[in-house]
């Protein structure tokens, strides 16, 4: 269970919230109890008075108290019900909202090396689905378990007012089997399928985006129908593991109202004794076993979700291990800048954990102004190089220590926004005027004046409405427009065409006068304008 | 086509399509879920007799023990019956669910892999999955309790009739008003609970798309107005939702209060009957028998409609699903029905046809192709291509270099024209195609290369890798061909991928190989081991037709065609 512990911490802040909203339920569940069993009691009474007064008999009964009880479950339990369900959807939200801004504080807080292999989409949608799987955790779990505890013990306490202490124990002992067989025996029985399903299901989806990424090939090779069909048959596979948990948890619903039931029946028959001893009145001896029969409504919440328990906390353990931190902080040894240097680098060794170093004593001095590129093919660290400068990266000996500097990463990142929105981030006053200026330099500007939008164009699923070339120039626009003094780009101009390029070069050494440039790529026409190369790897 | 011009019948028509082939299990279902509710009538008529001979006759422990004996086997009747429902139930779902993505994986090989690449895997994977699990709820609990809920009550009001004919017009006065609010109700509910599935998906879109770009966020040092931007979407999203959630409960309150008020109503006549204050009607017949069973049944009357309104949510969520899947189903092509035999066929390989004209050329007959009606791709396009033939395609970006290929492959129709590669129609064996992205799943470096060539050796496997330059790369891994490939692509480069990919077609000995841009974005090492295995596999006599501005490549080649303004022309 500690891997849900954050999350319940997380949830737990909101204890008041908590309360009344389980409050509410049990007003509700409590209303549901009261009108059937008072209405048994009343049922009861009126019989037994209407034989003596058929008998000519003397007899009196209190009709309003009874009659006025009835009439008020039939509304309060309709209106808590409504209320309560209200009620704790709005905090089921709150709570989602709560979970996806701590975690996306942690995912942040996070080192990036942890971070780097979960972009893809698979983790996305599985991020969605593990965040879905918590935040209902309170109103489906905990809510209804806490409930169906608290309710089993007033009736405990009714039996012990209403008939004996015996009685009330036996009840007792015949609800606790019940609620065991309702929460820990669902677990225990499904929670390694439910683990295992959210694995399965993982490795099918990486199977069918392989799949589908491998289509044409397979096409090509006349085997996407194999193929395909060994992808039904995983899917299947997994569906045959989930019909074995949902049969189970069917099974444990069942039993747990086996249970209930028959804890009413327990209830009838020792009740009896009590009766033809004259301990106990006929009405009271029906109003205990017909409450007991109301518990079914809240016990028949609990083994579904228990069922999906060892899921959740599959879903909790990927949380967490996404957004662990790293273990070791280094502390980067930072060295002082000299005068007119914009970049010091002095003996670096940079390396992903688990991996041969990419560079040891690496040393370098860039001075301001100075338009730097590194050449390197692929594979040989460049992009690390370059997280190491930015600080994205800590080195794992020596020291880095550069001007502010704004980044362009390897990989593209647009947002799902506006164009304008996309642009903003590096430089948040922007003018109007200076974010065409910027298009125009990496020639895009003719592109989006022709957009009914102009800057106002929503750049699609992540930015899938431009083409790749297109997506760069606008990251690239980004980070030109950024004040920082020091520039690092990282192949800036993949998939941009080679007269596009020329263009941009010349009107970039324009714009960024004065500032200092490091450039890195896998060919020297990929590079822009520069002072000095220099070459990794060789 | 989106979620709201698909007409919500079409949806639901291709749900109960779906059941057609798994009747039975539905059938069973509702047959189990009728025992149970038989059953717990049963339960009820011996708990009141139990109730009735004790408290009014004063019957002793002896008489009444077979009735307790009856009443215990009743409930554990129940709830076998009980469990019998879910675990059909959950069978149920699971055909249902086969069915549908047989359909799916259908419809992507009818529509092939270019109109297939213009939607992400990721999405495409989701709805194969996802989309395709939201069908659960609705065939496992939604569509059985729809007729459990008709026959359970019925048989309740009957038993009632037959107690008290008062009582039982109590029910079926609430009955009728319950299914006709809550269409009421419903009807508004199901526009708003659509309105919902999509806001959610909006929402964890856009939340996504937060944590996608998360790097550069931090690098702008936006994390911060990031994670504000997330706190007032989802807010902002709240309460939007809960005005949805406000109306939408009202049905299920509805529900409520007539059970409720239906409850109160038959306690307090029954009751009145009881003391002998009512003197019309079959009230003078009531007995504590008959009352209290009437008591104890009336909730029951009302369950499993509540257990329905209670499973709204799951047709919900399978209409949303629904409409995405037939969106997509539908977007060119019909569907094939789900039993047809055909589902398990592929497009690539149809019949073996008849060889119609050369026999050793590809040939190109007045080949015409448009994307839009005023911009022809490609006009009459007439060409021979000979075997063994190393073919150059260049030309400017948005040529036609890619369509042309396409149109090679099969994976593209053309307007008009016909295309025979030596003999057969387009896409009808199995060929070598290469690609802007390498592809690997995971497994081993066999796996990998296997699995467009099950039979392929041992021996073939490492020969074909070596030939693409990945002979250092196995020489360091300790199994050799069987050592995973990589984690999530980790560890092999793009250019890597892609001669993982031109492997494959080493081991597979195909006649034509088609490649697009082979060498494009490639790091100069790649280039220079996928320009040598091109060569090596242009003096194996094949036959090679590739896209490329690159002058190594051209070079290699034996005929360069201009792909440009509708016309493919040498060079």
């Amino acid at each position: 269970m500690s891997e849900l512990k954050p999350w319940l911490t997380l949830i737990y802040q909101r204890p008041g919230r908590l309360f009344m909203g389980a409050l509410l339920m049990l007003a509700a569940l409590l209303s549901g109890l009261g009108l059937l069993a008072l209405s048994g009691w009343f049922i009861t009474e009126t019989a037994l008075v209407g034989v003596l007064l058929a008998a000519s008999l003397p007899a009196t009964i209190n009709l309003y108290v009874p009659g006025g009880g009835i009439r008020f479950f039939a509304v309060s339990r309709t209106v808590s019900r409504y209320v309560e369900r209200l009620y704790n959807h709005d905090t089921v939200l709150l709570l989602l909202t709560d979970i996806r801004v701590a975690l996306f504080r942690k995912l942040a807080a996070a080192g990036r090396g942890q971070r780097r292999e979960l972009t893809g989409a698979q983790w996305l949608s599985r991020l969605t689905s593990d965040v879905d799987a918590l935040d209902t955790l309170y109103l489906r779990l905990i809510a209804p378990t806490a409930l169906a505890a608290f309710v089993a013990l007033l009736l405990f306490g009714l039996a012990w007012i209403l008939f004996d202490v015996r009685i009330a124990a036996g009840v007792a002992l015949i609800l606790g089997i019940a609620f065991l067989v309702a929460t820990i025996g669902v677990y225990a029985r499904t929670a390694r399928i439910a683990a295992r399903q959210s694995d399965q299901q993982e490795s099918l989806r990486m199977a069918v985006v392989e799949h589908l990424e491998g289509f044409a090939e397979l096409t090509a090779a006349g085997r996407v129908g194999k193929h395909g069909a060994w992808l039904m048959r995983q899917a299947h596979q997994t569906a045959t593991e989930q019909v074995k948990a949902d049969s189970r948890t069917g099974w444990h619903l069942a039993g747990s109202n086996l249970l209930i039931n028959l804890s009413a029946v327990f209830a009838l028959w020792a009740g009896f004794e009590l009766f033809r001893a004259g301990a106990i009145s006929g009405p009271a001896l029906v109003l205990l076993p017909i409450a007991l029969l109301g518990l079914a409504e809240v016990y028949s919440m609990l083994p579904e979700a228990f069922g999906k328990l060892g899921a959740t906390q599959a879903s909790a353990a990927r949380l967490n291990r996404d957004c662990r931190s790293k273990d070791i902080e280094h502390v980067p040894n930072t060295i002082e800048l000299p005068e007119g240097t914009a970049l010091l680098a002095k003996d670096l060794t940079v390396k992903h954990p688990e991996h041969a170093p990419l560079f040891t004593h690496f040393d370098l001095q860039v001075a301001t102004g100075e338009r730097v590129g590194i050449l390197g093919h692929s594979g040989s660290g460049k992009s690390s190089l370059a997280d190491t400068f930015s600080g994205l990266l800590a080195p794992s000996s020596g020291a880095s220590s550069s001007l502010p500097c704004a980044y362009l990463t390897q990989k593209t990142v647009l947002f799902e926004d506006t164009l304008r929105a996309n642009l903003l981030l590096g430089a948040p006053d922007t003018s109007d005027a200076q974010l065409w200026r910027v298009l125009e330099m990496v020639d895009l500007a003719e592109r989006f004046g022709s957009e009914p939008d102009q800057l106002d164009t929503w750049l699609g699923n992540s930015g899938s409405r431009l083409s790749g070339g297109e997506a760069r120039r606008v990251a690239l626009a980004r980070v030109l427009l950024s004040p920082a003094p020091l520039l690092i780009l990282d192949e800036p101009f993949t998939g941009v065409d080679a007269p596009t390029r020329e263009k941009i070069t010349k009107q970039m050494d324009v714009w960024l006068d004065g500032r200092t440039v490091i450039s890195l790529a896998h060919g020297a026409e990929a590079l822009p304008g520069t002072d000095r190369v220099i070459h990794l790897g060789v | 086509m989106t979620m709201q011009a698909l007409d919500q019948r079409a949806v639901r028509r291709w749900l109960s399509g779906l059941t057609s082939g798994n009747r039975r299990w539905i059938q069973g279902t509702v047959a189990a879920g009728t025992l149970a509710g038989v059953a717990t009538i049963v339960q009820m008529v011996f708990l009141a007799r139990i109730v009735h001979l004790g408290v009014i006759e004063h019957a002793p422990a002896s008489e009444l023990a077979p009735y307790f004996l009856g009443l215990v086997l009743a409930i554990v009747f129940r709830s076998v019956a009980q469990g019998v429902q879910t675990h059909l139930a959950a069978r149920c779902s699971e055909q249902v669910r086969r069915t549908a993505r047989r359909q799916i994986h259908q419809h992507w090989c009818n529509i092939g892999p270019l109109e297939l690449g213009q939607t992400s895997a990721g999405s495409l994977a989701r709805e194969w999955i996802d989309h395709v699990d939201a069908l659960h709820g609705y065939f496992a609990r939604f569509l059985p309790q729809m007729t459990l809920s008709l026959i359970v009550p019925l048989l309740i009001l009957a038993l009632v009739f037959y107690l008290d004919w008062l009582a039982a017009i109590f029910l079926l006065l609430s009955a009728p008003l319950i299914p006709f609010f809550m269409a009421l109700v419903g009807m508004g509910a199901e526009k708003l609970n659509q309105q919902h599935f999509e806001t959610v998906s909006r929402l964890s879109g856009q939340f996504l798309d937060k944590v996608r770009g998360i790097t550069t966020l931090q690098l702008f040092g936006q994390t911060e107005s990031a994670t504000e931007v997330i706190q007032q979407r989802s807010d902002q999203y709240r309460k939007i939702t809960l005005k949805t959630l406000r109306v939408a409960f009202l049905s299920s309150a509805v529900l409520e209060f007539f059970a409720s008020v239906a409850i109160a109503v038959i306690a307090i006549y029954i009751g009145f009957g009881l003391l002998g204050y009512i003197t019309y009607g079959p009230s003078s017949d009531l007995t504590l028998f008959s009352g209290l069973l009437i008591l104890l049944l009336a909730p029951e009357f009302f369950q499993p409609l509540r257990i329905l309104s209670q499973h709204y949510h799951d047709r919900a969520a399978a209409l949303g699903a629904g409409a995405e899947i037939l969106a997509r189903l539908n977007d060119d092509e019909p569907v094939f029905s789900s039993s047809s035999e055909e589902t398990e066929s592929l497009k690539a390989t149809p019949p073996a046809p008849e060889p119609v004209s050369g026999n050793e050329t590809i040939e190109l007959n007045a080949v015409s192709l448009a994307f839009r009606a005023d911009h022809k791709v490609l006009r009459d396009v007439s060409l021979v291509i000979g075997k063994s033939d190393v073919i150059a395609l260049t030309g400017p970006s948005g040529g036609g270099k890619s369509t042309f290929l396409n149109l090679l492959a099969g994976f593209l129709v053309p307007d008009s024209g016909d295309i025979h590669l030596f003999g057969m129609p387009a896409g009808s064996f199995a060929f070598g195609w290469l690609g802007q992205s390498g592809f690997l799943v995971h497994g081993t470096w066999a796996d990998n290369l296997r699995l467009t060539s099950p039979d392929a050796s041992d021996v073939a496997i490492e020969t074909a890798l070596r030939n693409v330059g990945l002979g250092p790369l196995l020489d360091c891994r300790e199994d050799g061909i069987f050592s995973q490939v990589s984690e999530d692509g980790q560890g092999l480069s793009g250019g890597q991928a892609r001669r993982l990919s031109l492997a494959r077609i080493f081991v597979a000995d195909y006649d034509v190989i088609l490649l697009d841009e082979p060498t494009a974005g490639l790091d100069s090492d790649s280039e220079m081991f996928v320009l040598e295995a091109l060569h090596k596999l242009a003096l194996a006599g094949k036959t090679l037709i590739f896209s490329t501005h690159h002058q190594a490549l051209l070079a290699l080649a034996n005929r360069v065609l201009l792909v440009s303004g509708g016309e493919v022309k040498d060079v």
